[in-house]
């Protein structure tokens, strides 16, 4: 049997068993669901009218606000008029935040304070085509902003930066923890015996990371692949090229599961009881959480800061910040090369040495190896 | 053939393998004696490559032995393992694909297995539902259903009733008449002199008698001489030089003797006392060899 097909055969049954868990069908479910059901909210909630608040620079002309009323009407939306003095009171009142837009007629502009609203740029431009009785195509207004808009998300990019983040943190916790239970459990009940005796433990530990991990892959993918194509369709009121970042997610699942799995898949090894299973686990659980708090902070602050670059190629934070970089502000693709790359290396160095203690504590039984005899029995040959 | 070279391991402070040598032939059984921590456990993880030597040689057919050859052993180790949660016939077919079997030859060898065990109508049940006999019983199924050339069994009998030694008994005869070579090891010393040919035993971690149970047990220096006598004085003893009394009860006397004490001169002053009902002479049971053997 050569070393494939062993591999093969581990993760083989890993996915059999744990797809007849129904664990694993019930989970994916689940998941549609908040996904899809969250595409029917997000319906629901849009149906509520919703109220702009919109400045005009005096002169109001007449039947403006009945116009912009009438404009707003296809768009479940009002409009609330407010005649201001002059363009600095405008201003003062958009940077206050009392004000969504200004209109200022005497320029053919809207002007937002830092991302255009496109329903509301639309409104008015109807709205003020109609009392000017100009007729399309010819663009009346021109929309701007007081700050520089790419300097900042929308909510949509933030709310798929952070559900995706949340959802590979979650990921990578729930599959690493049956990698390790698994490991486990196959040492408690002495079943490793059997199969090291026909099996070298690194093809035992990589079938059981591919086996395992092919599950989260097939499940990010499902749903994942479910929002990408909700995002692309235009049901969520977001830019469908956000799509592209959930699909990242993907890629970057497979990835941080490969290389957090075998660090849990060593933390069983060291493990002998079942009940030592979830202390044996924290470290790496820990370590997980701790990745995503330093990547979350960081990239709340500031996206774009040196840290949050250095973050998206260094490796234990990467899948968790990558993707969620990705929808807030872009990443470059020289970073993208990079980032997959320190991984990949990141990976191979880990696979190596969480082989090497997975062996070493695989046949080990008695109490719970600490992390410097585990590593001192790594380094044997 | 199976031979073990002078084998030798520490773990820590204890010498738990020192200079351990036998071997077990294609087609023997061989029974694997000794007392708790003799090494027994140490020495057959060793042929799985579970534990690794500090020095000597674990040897098939004359070689070391290499991972693909492994595949055609068969090892139930002594604490039982298999998967509880898996279908017990799923999971026996599984074990036959690790030991190289295509995915149709393990099931099929599988429901043989569970045929031949009686456990045919439970190979959709989890390993977890069944009694403790019949987990045993899967245990075994697993080690065998590949053909192994080589059959090593950590404590097979241990927790079996009656009948099911009896089975397991027939199984493995039949192993070895197949060709294998069966090493098994086992506390129960009238079953491994009635199932073996050949035995090893080991003590501290060295082999200190091996070979086949016959030569062994008339290599002995001591003699089994048992006397039924009625009407005897009940403190009789006979006066032959080199005879001691082992064990006297219910007009039975268990002497032991010298290799080279006549029987005849025993028997001879035994009629001058009373009515001989019995006699026995012979070479000691397995049992009183072991005792022998490995007395501390």
């Amino acid at each position: 049997m050569t070393a494939r097909q062993a591999i093969a055969l581990v993760a083989w049954r890993e996915i059999h068993e744990h797809l007849r868990s129904k664990v694993f069908i019930w989970s994916t479910v689940l998941l549609l669901v908040v996904v899809g059901g969250s595409t029917a909210l997000s319906s629901v909630l849009h149906t509520t009218d919703k109220t702009y608040r919109v400045v005009v620079v005096a002169p109001l002309p007449g039947g403006l606000d009945a116009a912009l009323q009438r404009a707003a009407k296809p768009f479940e939306a009002k409009v609330k008029l407010e005649a201001v003095r002059s363009a600095a009171a405008a201003r003062a009142r958009l940077e206050t935040r009392k004000a969504d837009a200004a209109l200022v007629l005497s320029r053919n502009r809207i002007v937002f304070q830092k991302t255009i609203d496109t329903k509301l740029a639309a409104i008015a431009d109807g709205g003020v085509r109609s009392v000017r009785r100009h007729l399309p195509p010819a663009p009346e207004l021109t929309a701007a902003t007081v700050e520089p808009p790419s300097s900042s998300s929308s909510d949509a990019e933030t709310l798929v930066a952070m559900l995706g983040a949340m959802m590979l943190l979650a990921s990578l916790a729930v599959y690493g923890q049956w990698v390790l239970t698994g490991v486990v459990e196959e040492k408690a009940n002495r079943v490793v015996e059997v199969i090291v005796a026909t099996v070298r433990p690194r093809h035992l530990m990589a079938g059981k990371v591919i086996g395992i991990g092919l599950l989260g892959v097939a499940q990010i993918a499902l749903i994942g692949g479910l929002a990408a194509a909700l995002l692309a369709a235009g049901v969520f009121d977001a830019p469908a090229s956000l799509g592209a970042s959930v699909a990242l997610l993907v890629p970057w699942f497979a990835l941080g599961f490969a290389l957090y799995a075998v660090a849990y898949a060593a933390a069983g090894a060291i493990a002998s009881r079942t009940q030592d299973a979830s202390s044996a686990g924290l470290p790496v659980t820990y370590t997980l959480l701790a990745m995503f708090w330093l990547g979350y902070v960081t990239l709340s602050v500031n996206a774009d800061s040196v840290l949050a670059q250095l973050l998206t190629v260094f490796p234990p934070t990467a899948p968790l910040v990558l993707p969620a970089r990705s929808a807030l502000v872009g990443v470059p693709i020289w970073q993208h090369v990079l980032a997959l790359v320190l991984v990949l290396v990141a990976i191979y160095a880990l696979v190596r040495l969480a082989g090497r203690i997975y062996g070493a504590g695989l046949l080990r039984s008695g109490p719970r190896l600490n992390l410097r005899a585990a590593l001192r029995l790594a380094r044997q040959p | 053939m199976l031979s073990l070279k002078d084998v030798r391991k520490r773990f820590g402070s204890v010498q738990a393998l020192d200079g351990c040598s036998f071997s077990v032939e294609r087609g023997r059984m061989l029974g694997f004696l000794g007392p708790n921590g003799a090494g027994k456990t140490t020495t057959m993880r060793t042929v799985f490559g579970l534990v690794e030597p500090d020095a000597g040689a674990v040897l098939w057919d004359h070689r070391p032995i290499r991972l693909d050859e492994r595949l055609r052993f068969g090892y139930m180790p002594e604490e039982r393992g298999l998967y509880p949660r898996m279908a017990v016939g799923e999971q026996l077919a599984y074990f036959g694909r690790l030991h190289g079997m295509s995915a149709a030859s393990a099931r099929a060898a599988a429901a043989a297995w569970l045929d031949r065990l009686g456990l045919a109508d439970r190979a959709g049940a989890k390993l977890e539902e069944l009694s403790h006999g019949n987990q045993q019983r899967a245990q075994l199924a697993a080690a065998l259903l590949h053909e192994p050339e080589l059959l090593v069994l950590d404590e097979p009998l241990a927790g079996l009733d009656p009948v099911a030694v009896q089975t397991l008994a027939e199984v493995l005869r039949d192993e070895a008449e197949r060709g294998a070579a069966v090493l098994f090891s086992s506390h129960q010393l009238e079953l491994v002199e009635d199932m073996c040919e050949d035995v090893a035993i080991v003590d501290h971690g060295r082999v200190v008698a091996t070979g086949d149970i016959t030569s062994l047990k008339r290599a002995s220096h001591r003699r089994l001489i048992t006397l039924q006598l009625s009407g005897a004085p009940p403190d009789w003893l006979p006066r032959v030089p080199g005879v001691e009394l082992e064990a006297r009860r219910d007009g039975h006397v268990r002497l032991t003797a010298g290799a080279d004490v006549d029987p005849e001169q025993v028997l001879a002053q035994a009629e001058e006392t009373a009515e001989v009902v019995g006699f026995s002479y012979g070479p000691p049971t397995l049992s009183e060899l072991f005792l022998e053997l490995v007395a501390r």
